[in-house]
């Protein structure tokens, strides 16, 4: 069923499902450099007959917008850099030693993953109280790490099953310790992997909404997510192109990002095996 | 004196016990393979010594050192790996620089270093490549080289050549003899092919279900085979392995089965069941006292199988490629008296008996 005709419309199916999926992306982006004025206008206009930058300058200079941007970048490096050293040394240590009670451990830490997270939030919030560090980006990393844990170490857990056990055996008997072996050969070999994980948790770190909101209630902790609802979104009136501004800012990180790994991300979500 | 000392060593994996009280004493400069089937404590012999398992029990010593609780790494010894692991990420000459890198050995040192052992193994060529870019021979050169570049005290080598198609094989085969010759370094090399075994090793442990049934000489193996295990497993085609009973004849004793009666000089007792042992080319075809049947008439070029019915079992026979033998027909033969074997049926010993065949 190789046709050229058979071609042309998977194409157009698929040029199709592409447009549906950006077109509020790309509404987005166009709403966000028209002036107020057109906004609102019937027709609305496709694309802006003026394009005016006005809104980010106010977005920047004029509100609390970049230190919610600098909370976020904070928390979002941070709770990926715990769950992965966590993650990374935990699967290797499920998949590579032999204890009791090892798949139940695995299974367990599934299970954490499977509670919905508002059953967990009040608990959470009650233990960072008790903590004293209620109120601060920590608190939140902390949350975040919680149900991003489990996920990312069963990614890697995956992932590590893949790498033959002989690679590790053969860097003990060339003379490397356990902590040498696993940063010379296993770590390269987990590298996509390590990378897919990152990003997955760093993906959501970023747009988590629901702790972020019942965990932190002052600006100086408060990401972008709540942030950005808080100071636009009130009862009276929503600031629409302040909030697509802002939106295309949140989006800025994310992309940028995927573009320098997608090469990794790709090879991560494909290949899980590695060839010995 | 003895360069690697098993002393009643045990594993056990939970309630699978992979080998059972394993003694073994391997000689300084020695090539020694272990020889068994699949699954019978081969690997976890090698990966105790390697230090990557830990015995259950018992003692392993290397040179006059107790390594049960030295680290893979401190042990001296160099591994060649069945699945070759060679480390993807690096370069060949990386691979093989690991070992000396590891050992802080300085670059200018490991790059001469590596470069003598890719001379040695032809690698020269291939010195900025990644493993996968490798044939299954060339990686298997680099693993060795991985070895060998570290002038270990042992070397051990699980089924290094178990990948290789069977002509690369042969050639392999010959290298690792000439290269234990020139290092005169201790070898212990794990198989479960017999032709491996017999061809390189100064002397064959042959293993079954995690216990040592025989370590001696390829030719001690071959002719003096300790029981029925090692009859049956050394040996192609097998050897022919016949069930009788020792009967009361005249002064002394007659082996019996039904279409075999051969006379026993000395030893055994009457009514002792007794497992007669002949190699393929230990029985004549065309004349003497006993009568068989051809069954199957194989010809391979340099010699023909035959397989014959002898008194309700079939035996394989080799036979020059000359005579030609009809399926179905009838034959008489003999059997070599001086090259038999006798097995106690029942504990699978071997016996020391004289045959002979019986006076017509
Ligand atoms: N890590 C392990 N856990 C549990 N059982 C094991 C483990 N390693 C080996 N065994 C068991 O121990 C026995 C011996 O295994 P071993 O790998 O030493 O066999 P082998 O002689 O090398 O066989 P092969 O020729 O197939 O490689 C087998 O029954 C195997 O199932
Ligand atoms: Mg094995």
């Amino acid at each position: 069923m190789k046709t050229i005709a058979g071609r042309i419309a998977f194409n157009l199916f698929a040029w199709t499902v592409v447009l549906v999926t950006a077109f509020p992306l790309i509404w987005m982006i166009l709403t966000s450099v028209k002036p107020q004025f057109e906004l609102f206008r019937i027709p609305p206009t496709f694309w802006p007959e003026q394009i005016t930058f006005e809104h980010y300058v106010r977005l920047i200079y004029e509100t609390p917008f970049l230190k919610y941007m600098r909370n976020s970048l904070i928390l979002g490096f941070a709770t990926t850099i715990v769950v992965v050293v966590v993650a990374t040394l935990g699967a290797h240590s499920l998949v590579r030693f032999r204890y009791p009670g090892r798949e139940r451990l695995a299974q367990m830490v599934l299970f954490t993953y499977l509670l919905p997270s508002v059953v967990l939030i009040l608990p959470l919030y009650l233990m960072m109280v008790w903590l004293g560090i209620a109120n601060t980006i920590f608190s939140l990393v902390i949350a975040y790490t919680t149900f991003a844990l489990p996920y990312a170490l069963w990614l890697l857990r995956s992932f590590m099953q893949g790498i033959p056990d002989d690679l590790e055996a053969a860097a003990l008997v060339d003379g490397a310790t356990r902590m040498e072996a696993f940063v010379d050969v296993i770590l390269p070999q987990a590298l996509p992997g390590i990378i897919s994980t990152s990003l997955f948790t760093f993906i959501l770190a970023w747009n988590e909404y629901l702790y972020a909101l019942v965990l932190v209630n002052t600006d100086e902790a408060r990401p972008l997510t709540t942030g950005v609802m808080s100071m636009l979104v009130s009862a009276f009136n929503i600031e629409w192109s302040l909030l697509m501004a802002a939106s295309v800012m949140m989006s800025l990180p994310l992309i940028i990002i995927f573009a320098f790994l997608q090469t990794y991300l790709t090879r991560g979500f494909g290949a899980g095996g590695v060839k010995g | 004196m003895a360069d690697v000392l098993f002393q009643k060593v045990r594993k056990a994996f939970g309630s699978a016990v992979a080998v059972k009280s394993l003694d073994l004493a391997i000689g300084s400069g020695e090539f020694v393979s272990l020889l068994g089937p699949s699954g019978c404590g081969k690997t976890t012999t090698l990966r105790m010594l390697a230090g990557l398992e830990f015995p259950t029990e018992g003692e392993i010593r290397i040179g006059d050192r107790v390594v049960n609780a030295v680290p893979p790494g401190q042990r001296d010894i160099a591994m060649v790996f069945q699945s070759y692991a060679l480390y993807p990420h690096m370069s060949v000459a990386e691979n093989i620089a690991y070992p000396l890198k590891k050992r802080g050995i300085g670059r200018a040192e490991r790059d001469a270093k590596v470069a003598s052992v890719a001379a040695t193994l032809q690698l020269g060529a291939l010195l900025d490549r990644k493993p996968r870019q490798l044939s299954g021979g060339q990686q298997q050169r680099v693993a060795l080289g991985r070895a060998l570049v570290r002038d270990p005290k042992v070397f051990l080598l699980d089924e290094p050549l178990s990948n290789l198609d069977a002509k690369l094989r042969a050639h392999m085969r010959a290298e690792l003899i000439e290269l234990h010759r020139k290092l005169g370094k201790t070898f212990i090399y794990v198989t479960h092919d017999q032709l491996e075994a017999m061809t390189m090793s100064d002397r064959v442990a042959v293993m079954h279900e995690g216990d040592l049934q025989q370590f001696g000489a390829p030719m001690q193996v071959y002719e003096k085979p300790a029981n029925l295990f090692v009859a049956g497993f050394i040996g192609s085609p097998a050897m022919n392995l016949l069930a009788g009973v020792l009967e009361p004849s005249g002064s002394g004793l007659a082996f019996v089965r039904q279409g075999l009666r051969l006379a026993v000089g000395d030893g055994g007792q009457a009514g002792q069941k007794v497992t007669l042992g002949v190699r393929p080319e230990d029985i004549a075809l065309g004349s003497g006292p006993f009568v068989a049947t051809v069954r199957i008439v194989e010809p391979t070029g340099h010699e023909t199988i035959v397989i014959a019915d002898i008194g309700g079992q079939s035996a394989i026979v080799r036979v020059q490629p000359d005579t030609a033998y009809a399926v179905g027909s009838e034959t008489p033969f003999a059997v070599r008296t001086s090259r038999l074997h006798a097995f106690d049926s029942v504990t699978g010993a071997r016996l020391d008996l004289a045959f002979a065949l019986p006076a017509s």
